[in-house]
């Protein structure tokens, strides 16, 4: 390593001073807009009527914002084990060394690359309750007797946000494990086969041991992008029936936009700030303590 | 014996493949089913009279073009930003080692998973009082600041992995810092320069959030707010949004397909190391 010259601290203040300027100060813009109030009529004022932390308390007791937490925190856990659980297990199967088995891990990710509008529309389509070919497949198989009413019904609906949201995020985690599987030594699965183990003990006793770190840091980028989830659940639901598929991002984006009330959006907004960052720091430090260098 | 286990291990992932990848084989043929083909029950698993009348429909009379045109409008100046600047920023942070530089690849990383949604509100607001609402100037402005962020996270190990040596040599024979960095190290990462350009333009063609809350002329709209207040007029008219959201997802899907291996490797470099 060289000293820094003047080119090497511009070319790293550049894009510093940028996100600094996009992303920082609308941090700090948000966080001074949730003590204020923020209307249609002052929005282009920089003084506007100060109602200290009204916004936060006036969430916390709203019953909606509660069940639109305790959604959020649902969606995540749902779909951290169901994309990690099946893209983990995806993983392992692809490792197997078939003919095709490449192609085929490349193949899946071609759902990933979508935009989440176009995902979130496509399951509408395939949730419909009539002509709907979900409630098709699920009644040919003997499953179901009448259709169900899956994205109108609260008991339902976020089943079904659940399945396409894991659906879209099952093949990045898919890649990520599989990184993680090349590194783990083949003599390793040598030797426990000449013991006599099984593929599921061998699994269990050296696969998973051995990617249990890169599974952790997988988790905490799932949960993340589940934390940052709003295209697929405006197509597919918008939040409904009942708010029973709302989550923080999209009930922010209500509040500002759809019922102009923007501070407390800001409000809301920082709640699932502290949230996200929560689990953002938690990541950097198992990068932290995987990488010496 | 070992071979036909190979054999029926193929026959099942690959029968797990195309369960996967239904949906997109049923918005393609949805796509090209008629009305009375849409709504018939059972539904056809292959369209009896494939037509193209729902994707000439969209073309026609739903604006496909200019959707599509916005999309690619904001799309290539977020790639041209996050590339260049990520570029730069990777490029010191692998040369440089300082508490600054450690503080601001901690910063990088924590901005760079901020949900759009949340600072939709701020950045509107922010967008309003300058005057730049209803531009695609305020989009590629605000889409552009994550990608720089996820352009810094994947590019910095890639330019690690520069051996200084080279450089070094560079500098023996006379260059100087700039013409090291553009004539020897940029060439050498034209794989994942490319591989980085392709994701954030799938990512910013993709880009919802910020095209809905600061674009409300449809004349400047891209075609994610196209399709969404498509659903949101013809209901029922599922061939046809079917056949929108195919043709949007078509040039990303085309884009992919040429990088997917590139892509991959770039991946999994950035997210674990």
């Amino acid at each position: 390593m060289r000293r820094p010259s003047w080119l090497l601290r511009l070319f790293l203040g550049l894009p510093m001073i940028y996100l600094l300027a996009m992303i920082g100060v609308p941090i700090v813009y948000n966080l001074a807009m949730s003590v204020q109030e923020v209307t249609l009529g002052n929005i282009a004022a920089f003084a506007r009527p100060f109602v200290g932390l009204d916004n936060f308390t006036d969430s916390l007791a709203d019953p909606i914002f509660r069940r639109v937490l305790h959604n959020s925190v649902v969606f995540v856990l749902v779909n951290v084990a169901g994309q990690v659980g099946i893209g983990t297990i995806a993983a392992a199967c692809f490792a197997g060394g078939f003919p095709g088995a490449s192609t085929m891990r490349g193949l899946l990710l071609a759902a990933w690359i979508l935009p989440g509008l176009v995902v979130g529309t496509v399951w509408k389509w395939m949730f419909a309750t009539q002509f709907g070919v979900v409630n098709f497949v699920l009644s040919a198989l003997g499953l179901i007797g009448t259709p169900v009413h899956w994205l109108s019904d609260p008991a339902t609906s976020m089943t079904a946000l659940n399945i396409a949201h894991i659906w879209f995020g099952i093949p990045f985690s898919m890649i990520l494990v599989a990184a993680a599987l090349t590194n783990i030594p083949g003599e390793l699965y040598e030797a426990a086969s000449l013991d006599g183990a099984g593929p599921l003990r061998r699994f269990r006793y050296i696969t998973l041991p051995a990617i249990a770190p890169a599974l952790f840091a997988v988790a905490c980028l799932v949960a993340i992008a589940s934390l940052r989830a709003f295209d697929v659940i405006f197509a597919l639901t918008q939040g409904g029936p009942l708010n029973s598929t709302n989550v923080l991002p999209l009930l922010s984006y209500q509040a500002s936009f759809q019922d102009f009330e923007f501070g407390r959006g800001a409000a809301i907004g920082s709640f699932a700030f502290v949230m996200v960052f929560g689990v953002a720091l938690v990541y950097v430090r198992t990068l932290k303590s995987e990488q010496p260098a | 014996m070992i071979r036909s286990r190979h054999v029926a291990q193929s026959v099942v992932a690959g029968a797990c493949v195309a369960i996967y990848l239904f949906p997109l084989y049923w918005m393609a043929i949805s796509g090209f089913k008629t009305q009375a083909e849409i709504f018939a029950d059972p539904p056809s698993f292959f369209p009896r009279a494939p037509t193209l009348d729902a994707f000439r429909y969209v073309v026609e009379r739903e604006n496909m073009g200019r959707y599509v045109w916005n999309s690619v409008a904001i799309a290539i100046p977020v790639m041209l930003v996050a590339v260049t600047l990520s570029a730069m920023g990777a490029y010191a942070m692998s040369r440089m080692r300082s508490r600054l530089v450690d503080a601001a690849l901690i910063a990088v990383l924590l901005l760079q998973v901020l949900p759009e949604a949340l600072l939709a509100t701020p950045v509107f607001i922010i967008f309003k009082t300058m005057g730049l609402l209803n531009t695609h100037l305020a989009v590629v402005l605000a889409t552009s600041a994550r990608a720089v962020a996820f352009g810094l996270v994947i590019l910095r190990p890639m330019f690690r992995q520069v051996p200084y040596e080279l450089e070094e040599a560079s500098y023996v024979d006379g260059c100087s810092e700039w013409q090291t960095f553009s004539r020897i190290v940029l060439p050498l990462m034209r794989v994942p320069l490319m591989v980085l350009a392709a994701i954030t333009f799938a990512q910013a063609y993709g880009q919802f959030v910020y095209p809905l809350t600061l674009l409300n002329r449809q004349d400047l709209q891209p075609g994610t707010v196209g399709i969404y207040s498509f659903i949101g007029t013809e209901i029922a008219d599922w061939h046809r949004v079917m056949a929108f959201a195919a043709l949007f997802a078509l040039p990303i899907l085309l884009l992919f397909m040429l990088l997917q291996r590139q892509i991959v490797s770039g991946l999994t470099a950035g997210a674990l190391k």
